[in-house]
């Protein structure tokens, strides 16, 4: 079996399906990280608000690509709530204490969700876009995953060309570089913040209402999913789009792999690679400072 | 500021005062809860002394805690030694295991330094949870209590082994006091103010920090040795993240920095989760708003909040006072 | 409720008194489940089946009356054994029931064998504890990990499955559950051409596994998964098309009753073997089902039987008992009755379950699953295994 190409060609696209998954998932995080300074750990809780919004608008109306657009959207607002009420007030404690405000934020949210939308598991079962699966070299494939490689590489050349092509890009890149240069130049600082603080929130939505019909929401599937993020975002270099990239592939291929060749040692393989690596580069592969 | 310090011994006063009459009122459960409050608040101050005063945050002091506790089972429920020498030996081993793992994690800083050693100590747990010698995710029962009868003394009594705990938080709590009290110590804050200019002025950073991590990490070993005690099984919760953070939660709740801070906090967040958890299952919910009121309140946890009303009153009363600055970059 | 019963207990005592009649008594269960954390569900399950018990089977206790008081075990073992000890040594409960994990009834298991008070355990699997570690205090309703495995095992070697590749996540109740499965297998001569133990947490794609357990080109497939990780991996297993060329088997967890509705359309095709199915055709399982889905407005699953059974076990030993204490102990390892899963009683060896094992066939019809008995494994005992009371 080990010298079946076909092997090894699906096994790739597995690993690339979970990069981009990663990829999702991390780059809002890094974003808000790189231009606020602040890690915010209640990033794995709007992750899981995003699929079980996602699930309610399934439910509620039968159609997949209607949740894909509001539960990012629903996210986004719950961000906004969170931004107005907290994060904004916090804003001149140092970035310490906003991260332990995020970290009550995970405790408030579990239980929040869990109140709202039960203990058990919940699915998407019909109305699934790309649900069947595909023949590419003799080999079978879901065609969904195919779906969610997509998602990942159409949101990184959004962010880029966000980034390197218009006027909120370039706000936030000088933001990332100097913020205080940035702002003496009249970038409306606080504005920058806010809309990245919006877009880090309704990414991690997006990602949890596509993860959705490939794994089943529950609360607390957030708190699973935060370590393996802030891996991916540490891996990758705080705060910049490449390494958010570079980190989920890194991550993601090693997994894959490492759970084919090693399966005993699976699950200490991201702390590994994320101990050799810090220990290589201290501060992560591509970090957006210096 | 001499004012400040004598409030905190005021109030480490008070705290054991508090210990001791819940001590006298406590029934069975009661002395349950006192004893791990006392096995909590030992592993708290010991963070304290890296979060608070040096600046390092771990998210894998657990994985230390568990280690104390599984080389304590080891050595006794296998091997046979006596108890004592378990509990010193355990000690030591975690201690010297903190110096190996201190002297890599200390090569990064900030929130790297916060993730390798969460993955060094989740690479500890997931050690623990597949060894199949230690028990696995079932875990291991069978362990003996110090036998401390030739002084007259049974630890297997719920109420004695709390006070005994308890006596044991004091020893800890003025031991590390003198530690702080000396150069040492006072080299340690000078790490968490500037490390840079500490490094500028030629001092070897990296070798303080790493003995701290050391002796810290041989402390949060001590108290898995009592843990395991406590309950005589243990398992690989111990040593998993979540209970480091929940840890360093009861840190900053009491007050990093301060050292009877992190003794208060572990005594309300036991006694709010016990208390809580009877009166409704969403007690999480009210444990984070709390958690994150007390952040948003801008001080430096309940003793930040306590010295602030004591300023008031003896600024009152027309006494001069400095201001309060350790209670403000003790979390920053 | 709590003051009428009290007066019963006055009423009662004075009777007592006065004609010497057999003590009326007021049984006390402390109830340990997941209230919070990642067992929450099942804690909820195995509680609203308890209640249900209760009210089925509590209704005609005479004098004799049964109280609850609960505990959120969480998913941790030293404050679940913390609960259990102030149940026992403060509330003053005349039995223990509930614990999901495994680790937590490890954690308890100790100090359960030395209080003299009876724990009945409504969900946790291992084994050991009706094992090698077993307990005249310690009586389980719920299963025992290679119970539900081993039957399994004979049966799909008698189907003509030749070779089979396991899966399971990598812990103690995985290892067990394959490896009850394993022995009978290859007794009857199956082969085992593959294992793969995916770690339990943080696995969030079984894709690379799946297809390693396609290379190996086995008759079949066996599993044991449950929760999130069963509805994600039969979804999963669906969605690379194997199963047409190699079947999907597993333990009953697999598609649960709980779930199964998510997963949907991925669970067609699948066989799997618990000691309880919704599709029992008995009337104290259209009792059960009736009600409980009147009072939650889904099906019971087994977690919710096994708070039923627990529940239903409690009463017919307080019935037995009549309120003597020791009698009451005694009764609770004697009791057999007919619940919504079939015949069931305590084995006196191990005071493990006794029971029947189904083996199902999910199948996707009219946009919903619909499970059907293929086969019934009556009586499943498991062997002493080391245990001596």
């Amino acid at each position: 079996m080990l010298t079946d190409s076909g092997f090894w060609f699906v096994q790739l696209l597995n690993s690339l399906q979970l990069s981009m998954l990663l990829f999702l998932l991390s780059v809002g995080l890094t974003v808000i990280f790189g231009l606020m300074n602040f890690v915010n750990l209640a990033h794995g809780s709007l992750y899981a608000l995003g699929a079980l919004f996602g699930y309610s608008v399934a439910q509620a109306t039968g159609n997949m690509w209607l949740a894909f657009l509001i539960a990012p959207i629903c996210v986004m607002a719950v961000g906004a709530l969170i931004y107005v009420l907290i994060i904004d007030r916090m804003r001149k404690a140092g970035p310490m204490k906003q991260v332990l405000v995020t970290f009550g934020l995970i405790f408030v949210f579990l239980d929040a969700q869990r109140y709202f939308w039960g203990t058990d598991q919940l699915g998407v079962t019909s109305g699934i876009p790309f649900a069947g699966s595909f023949e590419l070299f003799g080999e079978i494939y879901p065609s969904y995953r195919l779906f969610i490689i997509c998602v990942g590489l159409l949101v990184f050349a959004a962010l880029y060309l966000l980034l390197e092509h218009t006027r909120l890009g370039a706000e936030v890149r000088a933001g990332v570089d100097d913020p205080e240069t940035a702002s003496c130049l009249g970038v409306n600082v606080e504005r920058t913040f806010f809309v990245v603080f919006l877009i880090g929130s309704a990414l991690a939505g997006l990602a949890g209402v596509v993860a959705l019909p490939a794994f089943s929401a529950e609360a607390g599937m957030g708190v699973s999913i935060l370590v393996p993020t802030l891996v991916v975002v540490v891996v990758g270099g705080l705060g910049s789009l490449k390494g958010a990239f570079a980190g989920s592939l890194l991550i993601g291929t090693t997994l894959t792999f490492g759970q084919v060749l090693f399966p005993s040692f699976a699950s200490m393989l991201m702390y590994a690679l994320l101990v050799a690596v810090l220990l290589i580069r201290p501060s992560g592969l591509f970090p957006a400072r210096g | 500021m001499r004012n400040l310090i004598n409030f905190r011994s005021l109030l480490a006063a008070l705290t054991l005062g508090a210990l001791l009459i819940s001590w006298l009122n406590a029934g069975y459960f009661g002395m349950e809860i006192l004893a791990e409050i006392a096995i909590l608040a030992l592993l708290a101050m010991s963070l304290d002394l890296l979060a608070g005063y040096t600046g390092l945050v771990s998210l894998g002091h657990a994985a230390l805690f568990g280690c104390g506790a599984y080389a304590f089972a080891v050595f006794t429920a296998f091997w046979g030694w006596p108890p004592s020498l378990s509990m010193a030996a355990a000690t030591l081993l975690t201690g010297l295991i903190a110096l190996i793992v201190g002297s890599v994690v200390t090569r990064v800083q900030g929130i790297f330094f916060i993730m390798i050693t969460l993955a060094i100590g989740e690479m500890g747990y997931e050690l623990v949870f597949k060894t199949r010698a230690l028990g696995g995710d079932d875990g291991l029962a069978g362990i003996p209590r110090l036998d401390l009868s030739v002084i007259g003394v049974d630890l297997n009594d719920p109420g004695v082994f709390a006070l005994f705990l308890i006596l044991l938080v004091v020893v800890c709590y003025l031991l590390l006091k003198r530690l702080l009290g000396s150069p040492y110590g006072a080299i340690l804050i000078g790490l968490h103010d500037n490390a840079g200019r500490m490094r500028a002025l030629g001092l070897p950073v990296q070798r303080y920090q790493t003995s701290i991590f050391a002796f810290s990490g041989a402390i949060a070993g001590f108290a898995g040795t009592l843990s395991a005690q406590h309950t005589m099984f243990i398992s690989p919760q111990l040593l998993h993240w979540t209970t480091s953070g929940e840890v360093l939660v009861m840190g900053i709740l009491g007050g990093l920095g301060t050292l009877i801070g992190p003794v208060i906090g572990a005594a309300l967040i036991t006694l709010l989760r016990h208390e809580l958890s009877d009166l409704t299952d969403y007690w999480g919910l009210w444990l984070g708003l709390f958690l994150i009121l007390v952040v948003m309140g801008g001080k430096n946890g309940v003793v930040g909040w306590l010295e602030t009303g004591w300023n008031l009153i003896a600024r009152r009363s027309g006494d001069r006072k400095s201001s309060d600055r350790s209670a403000n970059d003790a979390a920053g | 409720m709590r003051t009428r019963v009290k007066l019963g207990v006055a009423v009662a005592a004075g009777l007592l008194l006065a004609g010497g009649q057999a003590m009326a008594k007021e049984y006390k269960v402390g109830v340990l489940l997941p209230f919070s954390g990642v067992y929450a569900g099942l804690g909820s399950h195995i509680e609203n089946g308890f209640k249900l018990g209760l009210e089925h089977y509590g209704a005609d206790l005479g004098e004799n009356s049964v109280t609850m008081v609960r505990s959120d075990t969480e998913a941790k073992p030293a404050a679940s054994l913390a609960k259990a000890k102030k149940m026992v040594l403060q509330d003053k409960v005349d039995v223990l029931m509930g614990v999901v994990s495994s680790a937590v009834l490890g954690g308890m298991r100790d100090f359960v064998h030395n209080s003299g008070t009876p724990l009945i355990v409504a969900n946790a699997g291992n084994d050991h504890m009706t094992g090698e570690k077993c307990s005249p205090n310690i009586i389980r309703v719920s299963f025992s990990n290679s119970q539900i495995n081993r039957p399994v095992g004979t049966w799909l070697a008698n189907q003509g499955v030749k070779s089979a590749y396991l899966m399971a996540p990598d812990y103690a109740a995985g290892h067990q559950m394959m490896e009850a499965f394993k022995s009978t297998f290859t007794a009857a001569g199956g082969k085992i051409v593959g294992e793969a133990y995916p770690p339990l947490q943080g696995t969030k794609d079984y894709g690379p596994y799946i297809t390693a357990a396609k290379a190996a080109q086995p008759d079949a497939i066996y599993t044991f998964f449950a929760g999130g990780a069963a509805i994600t991996f039969v979804k999963q297993y669906h969605d690379f098309g194997v199963k047409k060329d190699i079947p999907l088997y597993g333990a009953g967890f697999l598609t649960s009753a709980a779930y199964v509705h998510v997963q949907g359309e991925a669970a067609d095709g699948t066989v799997a073997a618990l000691h309880y199915v919704p599709a029992i055709d008995t009337p104290e399982n259209k009792k059960f089902q009736d009600a409980y889905q009147a009072a939650h407005g889904k099906t019971g699953s087994e977690f919710a039987v096994a708070g039923y059974d627990a529940a239903h076990l409690i009463v017919q030993a307080i019935k037995q008992a009549d309120g003597d204490e020791e009698a009451f102990k005694a009764a609770l390892s004697k009791v057999q009755f007919n619940g919504p899963r079939g015949p069931l009683r305590i084995d006196p060896a191990t005071n493990n379950v006794v029971q029947n094992i189904y083996v199902f066939k999910n199948e996707f019809k009219d946009g919903k699953v619909v499970q059907t008995i293929l086969d019934t494994i009556p009586d499943v005992q498991d062997a002493p295994n080391g245990c001596s009371m």
